[in-house]
């Protein structure tokens, strides 16, 4: 997955912030777009997704990001560790429409177009096994 | 409701002869062990059935590797314990001669390619989650939710045991389209390929209520392409099968269709 990548989410092109949950001032999401367009290697939009947490989850302050489409879900989960400053060896569980937790190795654009409502896909995390 | 009961049967008796060697590079004594054969339930994981396979190399690598994950490829290529095993060789060995060779490693784990699977329950926790992803597809969630801890678990071990008449005792009530006559969405995903399996709605019938068949499916997911051979179960079904009546007896035990696409 990601263990060869830099650990410094911060500098990492292909995950995007977007939208205003807090409240940014507007120069905040051109910001964003130019981040976007920056990362893009190819004309492929990104995905919106909507993180919420659950249960004894902690909270993650940015809670929309766009994606790359072909992202994989244990990838968004290892980045969402790095975020939230879990250890590797802790649990994080990611779950579409609250019933049930995606492969690794599923993609975003194919949970995006099978379970994505309002132009997003939501997936609920929790620390432990939550709709097990 | 499914009721052709033998093809049911016939599915779930597809069998695949496999012959294991131990990777050469990671042989540690003078004697070079013998390949193991087994037949494979096409409908299981690998994980479920390579107890023996494991026991019978293990006392061949370098010691340090006892404790080892032990992995599996064909011709280079990594196998996914999380693919039923018919799906595997459906992508990548429908055109050889039987029986599949499989290579076993203990060294190398190719981490960017396969997940790790610690456990049986690993296995357990997969399978679940595909047919309640499948549940939320065919009747938003509201049958997997409404049945019982033992129902789960009589799903789960009527496959680990390779026991039909106990899996479809559970199966049946996943697999009826309660009250409409059809599912809401049909589970399935498509491989092609080395890349990720293409998944997406597709309703089994059309607005005007007539009833789609696998032909409108591939035109749905690929709708620019022509000659494409669609194989499952190690069969080519007829363009015209009807997806409602696939999707009830062609589906894998995790109650999705996987469709291996392949150009013609």
């Amino acid at each position: 997955m990601s263990g060869n990548q830099d650990t410094q989410k911060s500098d990492n092109p292909d995950v995007s912030e977007t939208g205003s949950d807090a409240g940014e001032p507007p120069n905040e999401s051109q910001q964003a777009d130019s981040t976007v367009a920056e990362g893009t290697k190819s004309d492929k939009q990104k995905i919106d997704i909507l993180l919420k947490a659950t249960g004894n989850a902690p909270i993650m302050k940015k809670k929309k990001w766009a994606v790359d489409p072909e992202r994989k879900i244990g990838w968004i989960t290892e980045f969402m560790k790095k975020y939230l400053k879990l250890d590797r060896s802790e649990y994080l569980f990611l779950y579409v429409n609250q019933s049930f937790a995606p492969a690794p190795d599923h993609i975003v654009k194919n949970l995006y177009d099978c379970y994505g409502t309002d132009g997003k896909l939501v997936l609920h995390y929790c620390k432990s096994q939550a709709w097990g | 409701m499914a009721n052709d009961r033998e093809v049911l049967r016939e599915i779930w008796e597809g069998r695949l002869p496999v012959c294991f060697q131990l990777n050469s590079e990671e042989i540690h004594s003078l004697q070079a062990p013998d390949a193991y054969y087994l037949m494979v339930p096409r409908l299981s994981y690998f994980p479920l059935v390579t107890d023996k396979v494991r026991k019978q190399f293990v006392r061949y690598i370098h010691p340090d590797k006892q404790e080892a994950e032990m992995w599996l490829d064909f011709n280079g290529q990594p196998l996914r314990w999380h693919y039923p095993i018919g799906v595997l060789f459906d992508m990548y060995a429908s055109d050889i001669q039987l029986p599949w060779n499989i290579t076993v490693h203990f060294d190398k784990f190719p981490e960017e390619e396969l997940l790790h699977c610690p456990c049986r329950e690993a296995v357990e926790s997969h399978f679940m989650s595909c047919v309640k992803e499948a549940d939320v597809l065919k009747h938003r969630s509201q049958v997997v939710s409404s049945m019982q801890k033992k129902d789960h678990n009589q799903l789960w071990l009527g496959l680990q045991n390779d026991k039909f008449d106990q899996f479809w005792a559970v199966n049946r009530k996943l697999m009826e389209a309660s009250g409409e006559e059809v599912f809401k969405y049909i589970p399935f995903r498509c491989y092609r390929g080395e890349g990720p399996f293409i998944q997406r709605l597709v309703r089994p019938v059309t607005e005007e209520g007539q009833r789609k068949s696998l032909q409108n499916l591939i035109q749905e997911v690929f709708p620019n392409e022509t000659n494409l051979l669609v194989m499952t179960h190690g069969i080519e079904p007829p363009w015209e099968t009807p997806l409602q009546w696939m999707s009830e007896h062609l589906s894998y035990p995790d109650n999705f269709l996987h469709l291996c696409i392949q150009p013609l």
